[in-house]
């Protein structure tokens, strides 16, 4: 009998055991050591966040000399890679930073992160069915005074005849919104090298 | 054999620290450069890995300065360091920073930054703390994968 459900388990193991790939596991993002991909991934991000986050704090461009906070707005920043890119991947991370450091406050108004209901709410003016006391006046949004703008491109070259090489460009730059002066810029590479096989794309 | 064995030996206490010399200090001449010498040649070179594979040489760090000198006031850390090893050691680091209790403060800046060190060159880390309230710092390291 015994056997018998030994000889059962045993073949149950190797059936499973052929069957589909392996388990899906979560990765450990704090200490990621999987290997690197030739697209740009969570890693690749962070680094280029953490660069232009340290660099644009240390240069003072944003140390308000009265000590207040600048109101900054996110522009453009163009995707010019070969990936499907959400350039929120980048500013997402860049934005939370700059203002839990405290020297600056984003605006949800105008820029790429505009929050449509900021302007959606200002066309109850005209109704009857909402409080005009509650609805936002004219004249109450704040202008942004710094603006940040930037771009991601990629470059592909071929490296010998098995292998490609990929470049990354992270480029950010911090304007004034007035006059039109900018106070700082950086760039931020990653290169990669790898199989042409893999798809940079 | 055992002469051609002691004349490596020999060749090898000659060839220690005798590097390619710059008249300056602050410019590193690395092998190579200046042609080959008693003290630097393949044979020596040779030698020279296996002790230093054997005696472990590689990433030293010799000062961690921490201040607020930059535009911004924020707190700043300057770590300074050499590689040992005649060969290229890369390497990545994470410098988290502390508030006043000790507490890691939670920031998107803290991530693992990839570093490479030439061989018997030194190296410098600078990190920037995104948070005011950071007083102190620790930083880990690991093998670039």
């Amino acid at each position: 009998m015994n056997s018998r459900l030994l000889q059962i388990i045993a073949l149950a193991s190797i059936v499973t055991g052929g069957c589909g790939g392996s388990k899906p596991t979560n990765i450990d993002i704090v200490n990621d050591e999987g290997k690197s991909v030739m697209a740009l991934d969570y890693r690749d991000f962070d680094k280029a966040a953490s660069e232009m986050v340290q660099s644009m704090l240390g240069s003072g461009a944003l140390k308000k000399k009265d000590g207040g906070r600048y109101v900054v707005a996110t522009g453009r920043i163009v995707n010019d890679t070969m990936q499907r890119i959400d350039t929120d991947q980048l500013m997402a991370k860049v934005e939370e930073e700059l203002m839990n450091s405290g020297q600056v406050v984003m605006t949800s108004a105008v820029g790429s992160g505009t929050d449509q209901l900021i302007h959606e709410s200002r066309e109850l003016r005209e109704s009857e069915e909402f409080d005009q006391n509650t609805v936002a006046k004219r004249g109450t949004l704040i202008a942004p005074e710094l603006s940040i703008s930037g771009k991601i491109f990629q470059r592909n070259l071929r490296y010998d005849s098995k292998n490609q090489q990929v470049e990354y460009y992270f480029q950010l730059k911090l304007s004034d919104a007035t006059s039109g002066l900018r106070y700082w810029q950086k760039e931020s590479l990653i290169g990669k090298r790898g199989s042409n096989k893999s798809v940079a794309w | 054999m055992k002469s051609l064995i002691i004349l490596c030996v020999m060749l090898m206490l000659f060839g220690v620290g005798c590097g390619p010399k710059s008249s300056d200090e602050r410019v590193h001449l690395r092998s190579g450069l200046s042609g080959g010498s008693l003290g630097h040649n393949v044979v020596t070179e040779s030698i020279k890995g296996v002790f230093e594979w054997l005696s472990g040489a590689g990433i030293v760090i010799d000062e961690a300065v921490m201040n607020r000198d930059n535009a911004a006031g924020l707190p700043q850390l300057f770590i300074a360091g050499h590689n040992t090893s005649s060969k290229t050691k890369r390497f990545r680091y994470r410098v988290e920073w502390l508030d006043a209790d000790g507490l890691v403060i939670d920031t998107r800046a803290s991530t693992w930054l990839p570093m490479s060190a030439m061989g018997k060159s030194p190296f410098q880390i600078k990190s920037v703390a995104t948070r005011p309230q950071a007083v102190n710092f620790r930083m880990d390291t690991r093998k670039w994968e």
